[in-house]
C-alpha cells in the first residue's frame, strides 16, 4: 500500500480527490432529483400532455373551418402601430412561444449583417410576442450544441442561425429534429422540408449602385469606376455581375439624357482575397484611384472600411471635405461611417429576411401554407435590397448609438443631404425609375445582355463571370 | 512508518485541495457580483451552467466533448513543467496537427488508411513544431515563453495560408476540405458531438503518466525540472530530458489537433480564421495548472473547463447573458483558479534560482 502510494506522485491525489468530488456531487444532483421526483417528474409529464393535447385539438380544428384563426386575424393590425410592415400572423395556439437567433462567430457589434439580424428578429418578436433568446458563438464548434441545445427544448417557434457558416450544422440538426423548423441567412439548403434558406439577390441592388455610379462619373467627367471585393466566392459575383451591367445601364441613360456623346468608363475590379483587412481594402482603393476611377464600390466586408478611408484621403488632398471620389457602401446602410465621401449603399436588409421568416413560420404553424422549408429569395421587389435613402439613416445610426459610437446624428444627416444634393436631381430619379423597371420587366437590354439573362445564369461560376465581363466589356482578368 | 507518511500526504493534499475549492468559490463570487452588476441574475445563471453541463446526457456529452483536446494540449503543458519548462507552445502545435490532418485528408487513400496516417502526421507535425523551440532552447538557451509564442504565430499564419491557398474547400471557401467519413472518430452517443477523440485523449493522458512515473525517460525529466544540475550530477543529459519533454508535448497538442479534425461534427475541417482551433492551446495551460501538472488531475480539470465552456451557452440561453459577459465570468473563475497554481510554480523557480546562485 505504502509502495503504492509512493510510487503515485503526491499530486497525483488531489486529481483522485476532484474525481470523486465531482462524481459525488453529480450523484448527488441525481439522487436529489429522484428522491424527490414527485414535483420534476410530474411537471414534465403536464408539459408532455399538454404538447399532446394541443396537437390533438389543432387536428380538430383542422377538420373544422378555420374561422377562429381568420377572426384573430382581423382584430390584430388595429393593435400594432409598428410602421413598416404590419403583421398579418398571430401565434397560433399550437406554436411554441419563443424565438431563437443563434450568431456565427461574427457576432453582434459589427454595425452591419448581425445587427441587422437582430433588429429584425427583435421587431418580430415584438409585434407576434415571441419571447426572443439570443445565442452567439464562441467559436466554430459551438454552432451544433448552440442548435441542437435550442432544438431538443421545443420551446422555439423558429430557430434562426444568421450566416452562412452555420449551413453544415443546421443541415445536420435540421434532419435530428424533422418538427423543429430552422432559418438560415445566407446558406443554401433547398431541400429539407423543416429549413428556409433565406437568400438575397445581390445583383439587383448592386445593379442600382451600378447605374448610379456610371451616371454620376460621367457626371464629374471622370474616365473609371472600380470595385473592391473580399474573397473571390461565388456569392460575389452576382455582385460583381449587377454592378456592371448597372454602369453600362447607367452610361446608356446618360447618353440619352444629355445628348453627349461619351466615351465608355474603364471598370476596374480587385479581389483582396480578405474581408477583415482594411490595409488590403485601403491599398487596392488607392490603386484604382490612380487609374482614374473616381467611385469605388465596397464589397468586402470589413475590408471596405479601407476604401472608405482611401477615398476620403483623396479627397481631402485635393482640398475637398466630399467627394468625389466617392466610395459606395454595402449590405447596411453606410452612409453615415464617412458622410460626404460614400455616395450610396446597397443595402441587404438583412433584417426583413429575418423578420419575413418568422412570419412564414406563424403561417405555417397556423395552417395557413402547407411547406415551410425551401427558398425564400428577397430582391428589390420583397424588400429584401435596396439602395439607400435618406430616410434610412435614422434606423441605423440607431443602431451604431446602440453598439456605443458617439455620433452627431442631425450633423450627419444634413452633411449626407448636402451632399446628395450636389447630384443632379435626375440621376437619382433614374436610379428609382430602374429599380422600379426591374421589379416589372428584367429583360432591358444592355449590350446585348439582359438582366434577365444574367438572372437565369445564377448560381455563376467563374466561367459564366467571365463570360459577363467580356460582354460588359470590363476586363476580364 | 508507512502509515505516518500516507497521513502527511493526505494532510497536503487535501490542504491543496482546500486552496482550489477557495480559489473556485471566490472566482464564483466574484464573476456573480459581475454578473449582478450588469443587472443579470447570477444565481439563475449559476443553475443555468450546471444544467447545460451535467444535467442530461446530452449536456454531459457536450462538455466531454469539449474536455478531450483540452486534455492533450494540458499534457503538453504539464510534462514541460515537470521538465522544468514553460512551454506555453501548445496552440502552434495544436494548428500545425490539424494542418497534419488535412493534408491528410487531401491525399486519394483507401478508406481505412486516413485515421492512422492522420495520427502520425498530425502528432508528427505538433512534434516538429515543439522540436523547434526544443532546440532553440537547448542549443542557443532562447527562452521557451518567447520562441513558442513566436512558433503559435507563425503556425497561426503557416496554416492559415494553406486553408486559402492550398487546402480550400471547393464548394465552400470558408474552411478547408474536410476529412473524408472513412477517416473521421466515430461519434460515441449519437445525436452529440462526443466523438472517441475522448477515448484517445484519455489514452495518451494515461500513456503520459506512465512514461513520467513508470519509464527512465519520464524520471529523468522530472529529475531535470527538479533541478537540472543534481541531475546532470546524477548521470542524466538534461538536454536530452528537455528535447524530449517537447517533442511529448508536441505529439499531445498535435495529436488534439488532428482529433478536432477528425472527431468535431458537422464540418471535420479548419474554418476560416483557425475558428474551431483557436484557444484550445491555451485552455490547456489552464487545465494543466488546475490539475496540479498531474496526467490525473488533468482529467477532472479539463472535464471542469468543458462544463465552463458547455454551461455558458446555458447562461445565453436561460438568462440571456450575453457571450461578452459569460466570457468575463469564464475568465474571472479560471484566473481565481489559477492564482494557486502559478504561485507555486513561481515560488518553486525562485527557490530554483536561489539554489542556482548558491
Amino acid at each position: 500500500m505504502g509502495k503504492v502510494i509512493r510510487g503515485l506522485s503526491s499530486s497525483a491525489y488531489i486529481g483522485i480527490i476532484i474525481i470523486v468530488a465531482i462524481v459525488v456531487g453529480i450523484a448527488a444532483y441525481y439522487a436529489g432529483s429522484m428522491s424527490a421526483p414527485k414535483t420534476v417528474s410530474t411537471t414534465t409529464i403536464t408539459q408532455t400532455t399538454t404538447i399532446t393535447q394541443t396537437k390533438t385539438i389543432t387536428k380538430t380544428v383542422a377538420a373544422t373551418p378555420t374561422t377562429t384563426t381568420t377572426t384573430t386575424q382581423t382584430t390584430t393590425p388595429t393593435k400594432t402601430t409598428s410602421p413598416s410592415p404590419t403583421p398579418t400572423v398571430t401565434v397560433p395556439p399550437n406554436a411554441p412561444k419563443k424565438l431563437a437567433v443563434v450568431y456565427d462567430i461574427g457576432g453582434r457589434g459589427d454595425l452591419s449583417f448581425n445587427d441587422m439580424a437582430y433588429l429584425g428578429a427583435s421587431k418580430a418578436s415584438k409585434d407576434f410576442g415571441l419571447e426572443l433568446v439570443e445565442v452567439q458563438s464562441k467559436t466554430e464548434a459551438d454552432y451544433l450544441p448552440n442548435l441542437r441545445s435550442l432544438a431538443r427544448s421545443g420551446h422555439y417557434t423558429l430557430i434562426v442561425a444568421v450566416g452562412f457558416l452555420m449551413t453544415d450544422a443546421v443541415k445536420q440538426v435540421a434532419d435530428e429534429y424533422p418538427n423543429q423548423l430552422f432559418a438560415i441567412i445566407d446558406g443554401y439548403i433547398p431541400d429539407k422540408p423543416n429549413v428556409l434558406s433565406v437568400l438575397f439577390k445581390e445583383h439587383e441592388g448592386s445593379a442600382l449602385v451600378g447605374a448610379l455610379a456610371g451616371m454620376v462619373a460621367h457626371h464629374y467627367n471622370c474616365s473609371a469606376v472600380g470595385v473592391v471585393l473580399g474573397m473571390e466566392i461565388p456569392v460575389l459575383y452576382k455582385f460583381e455581375a449587377g454592378y456592371y451591367w448597372g454602369i453600362r445601364y447607367g452610361e446608356q441613360v446618360y447618353k440619352q439624357h444629355t445628348g453627349e456623346n461619351i466615351k465608355p468608363l474603364n471598370i476596374l475590379w480587385t479581389y483582396t482575397g480578405a474581408f477583415n483587412d482594411p490595409a488590403k481594402g485601403k491599398t487596392a482603393t488607392e490603386a484604382q484611384l490612380a487609374q482614374g476611377a473616381c467611385i469605388v464600390y465596397n464589397v468586402a466586408g470589413a475590408t471596405g472600411l479601407g476604401i472608405f478611408e482611401a477615398v476620403e484621403e483623396a479627397a481631402k488632398a485635393k482640398g475637398r471635405d466630399m467627394g468625389p471620389p466617392f466610395a459606395i457602401g454595402v449590405d447596411s446602410d453606410q452612409d453615415w461611417i464617412k458622410p460626404g465621401f460614400i455616395l450610396a449603399s446597397m443595402e441587404k436588409r438583412v433584417d426583413v429576411g429575418v423578420y419575413k421568416a418568422v412570419e412564414r413560420a406563424l403561417l405555417y404553424y397556423a395552417g395557413k401554407i402547407k411547406k415551410f422549408g425551401g427558398v425564400m429569395e428577397l430582391g428589390l421587389k420583397e424588400g429584401g435590397v435596396a439602395i439607400s435613402k435618406i430616410q434610412d439613416l435614422e434606423t441605423f445610426l440607431t443602431i451604431a448609438e446602440q453598439a456605443g459610437k458617439k455620433i452627431n446624428k442631425t450633423q450627419i444627416i444634413e452633411k449626407i443631404k448636402k451632399m446628395r444634393s450636389e447630384i443632379p436631381q435626375w440621376i437619382w430619379q433614374e436610379v428609382d425609375k430602374l429599380a422600379d423597371t426591374l421589379k416589372t420587366n428584367p429583360d432591358v437590354e444592355v449590350m446585348g445582355l439582359k438582366f434577365s439573362q444574367i438572372e437565369k445564369m445564377i448560381p455563376l461560376d467563374a466561367n459564366e463571370i467571365k463570360q459577363i465581363r467580356q460582354q460588359l466589356g470590363v476586363p476580364t482578368g | 512508518m508507512p502509515g505516518s507518511r500516507f497521513w502527511i500526504v493526505l494532510k497536503e493534499e487535501l490542504g491543496r485541495l482546500a486552496e482550489i475549492l477557495i480559489a473556485v468559490l471566490v472566482g464564483f463570487v466574484i464573476a456573480g457580483i459581475l454578473m449582478w452588476l450588469g443587472g443579470y441574475d447570477p444565481i439563475a445563471a449559476y443553475i443555468a451552467m450546471f444544467e447545460f453541463s451535467f444535467s442530461d446526457p446530452y449536456y454531459l456529452a457536450t462538455t466531454l466533448s469539449f474536455a478531450a483536446p483540452i486534455m492533450l494540449t494540458a499534457i503538453t503543458f504539464a510534462v514541460g513543467v515537470r521538465a522544468g519548462l514553460f512551454n506555453i507552445g501548445a496552440e502552434g502545435q495544436l494548428y500545425m496537427g490539424a494542418l497534419g490532418a488535412v493534408i491528410v485528408a487531401s491525399w486519394a487513400l483507401p478508406g481505412p488508411l486516413y485515421l492512422p496516417l492522420a495520427i502520425i502526421v498530425g502528432s508528427l507535425m505538433g512534434a516538429v513544431w515543439g522540436l523547434a523551440a526544443g532546440l532553440l532552447k537547448v542549443y542557443r538557451e532562447v527562452n521557451e515563453v518567447v520562441s513558442t509564442i513566436m512558433l503559435n504565430w507563425i503556425a497561426f499564419w503557416v496554416v492559415e495560408y494553406a486553408r486559402v491557398y492550398i487546402y480550400p474547400n471547393p464548394i465552400d471557401a470558408s474552411k478547408t476540405i474536410s476529412m473524408p467519413p472513412a477517416g473521421r472518430l466515430p461519434i460515441l452517443i449519437k445525436g452529440t458531438e462526443l466523438s472517441a477523440s475522448l477515448i484517445v485523449s484519455l489514452v495518451f493522458v494515461g500513456i503520459a503518466f506512465y512514461l513520467l512515473w513508470y519509464m527512465v525517460l519520464g524520471y529523468e525529466i522530472r529529475a531535470t525540472g527538479l533541478n537540472p544540475s543534481a541531475a546532470r550530477y546524477g548521470g542524466i543529459n538534461p538536454k536530452k530530458a528537455m528535447l524530449w519533454a517537447f517533442i511529448i508535448g508536441g505529439i499531445a497538442s498535435g495529436l488534439a489537433g488532428v482529433c478536432e479534425i477528425a472527431g468535431r461534427p458537422p464540418s471535420y475541417a479548419i474554418t476560416t480564421g483557425l475558428s474551431n482551433l483557436m484557444g484550445l492551446g491555451f485552455d490547456g495551460i489552464t487545465v494543466s495548472l488546475l490539475g496540479a501538472n498531474h496526467p490525473f488531475g488533468i482529467i477532472p480539470a479539463a472535464i471542469f473547463i468543458g462544463a465552463l465552456y458547455s454551461g455558458a451557452r446555458g447562461m445565453q440561453i436561460v438568462t440571456g447573458v450575453p457571450l461578452e459577459m459569460v466570457k468575463a465570468v469564464q475568465g474571472i473563475i479560471i484566473i481565481a483558479l489559477a492564482v494557486p497554481g502559478i504561485i507555486r510554480l513561481i515560488r518553486s523557480k525562485i527557490r530554483r534560482g536561489g539554489v542556482k546562485v548558491v
